[in-house]
């Protein structure tokens, strides 16, 4: 079942074309990358879907409905972006990861925790200072922060830039995990073709602005890609 | 008591005191300043604009129905407030429909404090100078609160839409910059109030001694000014705050484009 029809979306930034007749179709609870070079669009199309800014024109559906006609705020307790820059507000982790409940009025500590421990992180965290966290433990708090929300669609921004090596795989297997246990749908934007082809079960190529390819993971062919 | 001369005699006076602009003058040339030139125009101008307030005042005063051309002057100081601290926020696309009204709020509640408090008797010697001061003062905290507050947001807009994405409002997420800038805007006026006495004596208290005022109710008119000062900026900075968060975003919760463009 598809859960995101993108259709000829355009956009133009500060007079440059960033997108151009762009259409993709997302697929309910799979995980699809999105790869290509810098200033291809990857991050503006991420923002195009959380409603940070709007196409000059085409469409976004999500579950048949233009994004347009559906709330905003209630648009992104849905569909959380993950921004490439991570930011900590001010307070503990446990204040970060609590801040989505606490905008529609609720707490619910057992999915705080969960969303902890979903993102690599164990509880010992959660009274720590967010701000003196390290690069890569900032880029798992802003990933359980989007969790605890209960999103049905997630927009990760190169969630493992930064990320300490030896645990990339760790994190990688950690999202992987908790998309299939949550039956989330995940677009993830990469540079890194080897970690694509890891967690991915398509692939998109966004070449200037445009989707030049979607394939399946396995049969995704990098010779033509970027 | 008082300034024991006419206004005619003044002139000499003020004519005597040109020494200081002379010696202005001579240091700026001497150390290659290059403001001597700049000063004298500023005297120039800024003398001339006193004269001519002064001479609308002498008439004023004298004016049975001075309350007529006392609304004149105050739709004036406000649309000249309005437009002068508009012009802080240039990139803000019609920045006065947030700082006029602003200003006019602030500085209009404070006055009605002191016209009900009896600290401003309603005769028009009373009312123009303290409404200058309200006004004066209400758009220097306007200016302060909105520069401060698009430069905020403008140095934090990942964090702001960090807050947006994760389905905040523009309102929730502008909080905190909104605190900063009320703040920013207020310190300069709360630490003068600490030096009061100590370092200075200020306008209103020095402007009462030298009328011949008993110096305690000076001091306590002192105090008054800064009540109204603090009293209508923290008003003016709150709405100046909140209308520029319908310039700052979009209806649809997005950050406004001309904000990228700084």
């Amino acid at each position: 079942m598809d859960i995101l029809h993108i259709n000829n979306i355009k956009k133009t930034l500060q007079k440059t074309t960033i997108l151009t007749d762009l259409s993709l179709t997302v697929k309910k609870a799979e995980i699809l990358t999105l790869v290509g070079p810098s200033g291809s669009g990857k991050t503006t199309l991420l923002r195009c879907i959380n409603r940070l800014i709007d196409p000059d024109q085409g469409t976004i559906h999500y579950h048949e409905n233009d994004i347009k006609n559906i709330p905003v705020v209630s648009l992104r307790k849905e569909i959380v972006l993950v921004p490439q820059e991570t930011y900590m507000l001010p307070g503990t982790v446990y204040d970060n990861i609590a801040y989505g409940q606490n905008l529609q009025g609720y707490k619910d500590e057992a999915v705080i925790k969960q969303s902890l421990t979903d993102a690599g992180l164990d509880r010992s965290f959660l009274t720590k200072d967010a701000m003196k966290l390290s690069g890569g433990e900032k880029k798992r708090v802003s990933l359980a922060r989007a969790l605890a929300i209960n999103p049905k669609i997630l927009l990760l921004d190169e969630p493992t830039n930064g990320i300490d090596p030896k645990v990339l795989v760790t994190v990688e297997k950690n999202i992987i995990d908790f998309a299939r246990k949550r039956n989330l749908t995940i677009l993830w934007v990469t540079h890194n073709i080897d970690q694509a082809t890891r967690v991915s079960d398509r692939i998109a190529n966004l070449k200037e602005g445009t989707i030049t390819e979607v394939q399946r993971a396995q049969e995704f062919q990098w010779g033509s890609a970027y | 008591m008082g300034i024991p001369y006419t206004w005619q005699e003044g002139l000499v006076v003020l004519a005597f005191t040109c020494i200081l602009l002379l010696i202005v003058i001579l240091i700026s040339v001497y150390k290659k300043l290059e403001i001597g030139k700049e000063f004298t125009y500023a005297l120039i101008k800024g003398g001339g604009q006193l004269f001519i307030i002064a001479l609308f005042l002498t008439i004023l005063f004298q004016m049975q129905y001075w309350y007529i051309l006392i609304w004149a002057l105050f739709v004036t100081m406000i649309l000249a407030a309005g437009h002068t601290s508009a012009k802080r926020a240039t990139h803000m696309p019609q920045a006065y429909q947030v700082t006029t009204p602003a200003i006019l709020s602030g500085a209009t509640l404070s006055l009605i404090v002191l016209a009900i408090s009896r600290a401003m008797p309603l005769e028009p010697q009373f009312i123009v100078p303290l409404a200058g001061m309200a006004f004066g003062n209400s758009m220097a905290i306007c200016s302060v609160s909105m520069e401060r507050l698009i430069r905020e947001v403008s140095l934090n807009k990942s964090s702001i839409e960090t807050m947006l994405s994760l389905g905040a409002s523009s309102k929730q997420s502008l909080e905190p910059f909104s605190r900063y800038s009320i703040r920013a805007s207020l310190i300069p006026t709360i630490d003068h109030l600490k030096t009061l006495g100590v370092i200075f004596i200020p306008g209103a208290m020095a402007g009462l001694l030298i009328a011949g005022t008993d110096p305690l109710v000076a001091a306590e008119y002192q105090i008054i000014v800064f009540l109204m000062i603090v009293g209508g900026g923290i008003i003016t900075a709150l709405i100046t705050t909140t209308l520029s968060r319908k310039k700052l975003f979009t209806s649809n919760e997005q950050i406004q484009e001309w904000l990228y463009e700084l």
